[in-house]
């Protein structure tokens, strides 16, 4: 929308304001919905996601909780079995696999060992992802483990718009969910966008299709679409046409835009920051070969990290990554096959 | 003595100094009400143990034999409204919970005889329609926390559910229950120190009896006293005799008030000794990784026996009833149903019965309930 001279424009937001402004706003509408994890409240958070909020919510909502993501999370789940609705953050996602056993045998089963009668509506939420040289244990997408363990929804957002509405989303679930922030978004210029001043939430389990095309479908999700959408840019230079697809929810995942997409396109590459082996672009490539595999003109492929850590030194770590580069040629390989 | 650590503990002690023990208040026929819930734990425990022999359950049994008096001390004073968190070795803590609200009470707060058995036989009729096995279950209309086979595992969420609890305004309190072995999880840390730093009304009863598994205690702490690791934390760390359901009573009664006036969580450990392996496919082994003077000596003192003392002491239990039902010492194999009070025996073959009739979950339910539907 264009600007005018009598009103100002409105204020374009960045991933991580967008969502601070989902937590604030759920917090005031759900008097039993509390925030917990480890700096979050005198400092504000690692990024500052909860800026402000202990300020605002007091020091029994907003909870500095001691190092201890078991405990962290393991509460949660309790506070959810009587009638709470946690996020518990993560200062890095990487940390998480020191409250796995909570999340994988007391939260995700919850609702299925009780035959339906608890639910807990429980947020993890937390920075992922590399390319900004964090190294092995601030730079990790572990989504699969948690994809691999049913009862737990994961999402992963792009964009600020999406950062709130899913995040807003996920407190209103249920379900307990995972939810992957991109820490090199939060501050990212290019992808500030104006947010609805009303309350809306983004579905979860609804991809959304970022670039239309014809030749061949890039499908990916987090700071990866950024890669497939350069790609499609450069593709383009080469009388290519590619389709991106931000699949934002993993579990559940939406197959159907998936699959109208290599309707269309017949050839798809999936792209993903996880390891190769039992990473979930694995599992998106099972699935099309399994129930799109007459649309397919090419066999489906993948480009992800290597099956490596991530480094620290910047060759090292782009050296095991998905880049632009990777993926244009893999869809040029696709192309010509 | 009681107190072994904590500020709390000792201005306790100090201040009770000719103050009457909890159980010193309890009347004859609370006295005699403790007396028959322990028969109706060990009953439990010894029928399922003809039962699995018999070839009619699944699933593994851990014996709470000779543990009983943790299990029924520990919940005889808690408030309907208090929260429990059982483990694999205390199932009869899922009927005991608030059974002086009436035996057949099928509204209060805590399983019903029924439930627990359907549950056992993996029947419909189980709480959680017989999805995880035996000991796994838990109710949040009932206030129990359901475990999982992690140990430890449940103390977090006891500390989540106190949290939210006072949030709203409640004044209850959690007890977990928890094997010494589990002591050894960096979970059973971290969620004390949580419960500690926000001074949160959970108690953690530790049932010491000397076996974690294959492993003796010397092997799995360096202290022996598991109610030491209260110091760490700054909070009460009591010592019970297990098999003394009035000294459990006393201690967790203790525990119980100091964590219900804003003092915060509380340790309580209750020595006493496995009976049996550590469940019944390891009966036979255990009686080669444990010496037998070692096991002799441990159930030498049988908290039937120990209780009926007590009460003869105190003149509630007279003549015949004095030398009536002699379950004590005797195994699964040895006792019979005349070793119990008929309304025991009757009490929980309504129980099997109600289990016998309940039908199988249809298959299709295996892969129900895995997510909350929102539609």
């Amino acid at each position: 929308m264009a600007a005018t001279t009598e009103a100002p424009a409105a204020l374009k937001k960045n991933y991580l304001t967008a969502l601070k402004e989902a937590l604030d706003e759920e917090m005031l509408r759900n008097k039993l919905m509390l925030c917990q994890g480890e700096d979050i409240g005198r400092l504000g958070g690692a990024f500052g996601v909860t800026d402000g909020l202990q300020a605002k919510y007091g020091e029994d909502r907003v909870v500095d909780m001691p190092i201890s993501e078991a405990a962290i999370i393991g509460s949660a789940v309790g506070m959810a079995l009587n009638g709470m609705t946690v996020m518990a953050e993560m200062q890095f996602i990487d940390f998480i696999s020191c409250g796995f056993d909570q999340i994988v045998n007391m939260m995700a089963t919850y609702h299925y060992r009780t035959a339906g009668e608890v639910n807990i509506p429980v947020v993890v939420r937390g920075p992922a992802g590399a390319y900004g040289g964090g190294a092995l244990y601030h730079s990790q997408m572990n989504e699969a483990w948690f994809c691999n363990s049913p009862g737990l929804k994961v999402v992963c957002p792009s964009t600020p718009y999406d950062a709130k509405g899913m995040l807003k989303a996920a407190l209103r679930d249920g379900n307990p969910v995972i939810f992957y922030e991109i820490k090199e978004l939060y501050r990212k210029r290019e992808i500030e966008e104006e947010l609805p001043a009303e309350d809306y939430i983004v579905p979860l389990g609804k991809a959304a299709v970022r670039r239309e095309g014809t030749d061949v479908t890039l499908v990916s999700y987090g700071q990866n679409v950024y890669h497939c959408l350069d790609a499609a840019a450069e593709l383009e230079k080469q009388g290519i046409s590619a389709e991106v697809i931000d699949l934002r929810s993993l579990v559940p995942l939406d197959e159907e835009t998936i699959f109208a997409s290599i309707a269309k396109t017949s050839r798809v590459i999936v792209v993903n920051e996880a390891p190769m082996t039992c990473g979930f672009a694995g599992e998106v490539v099972a699935r099309i070969t399994t129930k799109a595999f007459h649309l397919l003109d090419a066999p489906p492929s993948r480009v992800t990290r290597m099956d490596t850590p991530v480094p620290w030194v910047k060759p090292l770590e782009l050296h095991v990554l998905p880049s632009v580069e990777k993926i244009v040629n893999e869809a040029v390989r696709l192309v010509r096959f | 003595m009681s107190a072994k650590s904590g500020s709390a503990t000792a201005e306790r002690a100090e201040q009770g100094q000719g103050s009457r023990r909890p159980s010193e208040s309890l009347t004859r026929d609370e006295c005699l009400e403790l007396f028959k819930q322990l028969y109706l734990a060990r009953y439990f425990d010894i029928r399922l143990i003809k039962e699995k022999k018999r070839g009619r359950l699944r699933g593994t049994l851990y014996s709470s034999h000779n543990q009983e008096a943790i299990l029924v001390g520990s919940l005889f004073g808690l408030q309907s409204t208090d929260w429990i968190s059982p483990i694999h070795r205390d199932m009869p803590a899922f009927f005991l919970k608030d059974i002086r609200s009436g035996w057949d009470n099928d509204s209060r707060i805590g399983m019903t005889i029924e439930e627990v058995c359907c549950q056992v036989w993996g029947k419909e009729g189980s709480p959680g329609r017989a999805r995880d096995n035996w000991s796994h279950i838990g109710s949040k209309s009932k206030k129990i926390i359901h475990s999982t086979s992690m140990l430890a595992g449940t103390i977090p969420a006891a500390a989540g559910v106190a949290y939210a609890d006072r949030m709203q305004g409640g004044n209850c309190v959690v007890l977990t229950y928890n094997g010494e072995g589990s002591t050894a999880q960096g979970i059973f840390h971290e969620a004390i120190n949580y419960a500690a730093v926000h001074k949160l009304p959970v108690i953690t009863i530790i049932e010491n009896n000397h076996w974690a598994y294959g492993t003796p205690t010397e092997l799995e702490s360096p202290v022996e006293d598991f109610a030491d690791r209260a110091k760490g934390y700054g909070i009460p760390g009591l010592i019970a005799d297990g098999q003394d359901v009035f000294d459990v009573y006393d201690k967790v009664m203790e525990a119980v008030e100091h964590a219900r006036s804003g003092k915060g969580p509380a340790i309580v450990e209750c020595k006493t000794f496995r009976a049996y392996g550590h469940g019944d496919h390891d009966d036979d082994r255990a009686q080669k990784y444990r010496p037998a003077e070692e096991v002799e000596k441990g159930r030498s003192r049988d908290p039937i026996a120990v209780c009926r003392k007590r009460l003869i002491e105190l003149g509630h239990l007279t003549g015949e009833a004095a030398t009536s039902f002699m379950a004590e010492g005797k195994s699964a194999a040895e006792a019979t149903n005349e070793d119990f009070p008929p309304e025991v025996v009757a009490y929980l073959n309504r129980g099997i019965e109600a289990a016998i009739a309940s039908p199988l979950p249809a298959a299709e339910e295996g892969a129900m309930w895995v997510f909350k539907e929102n539609n």
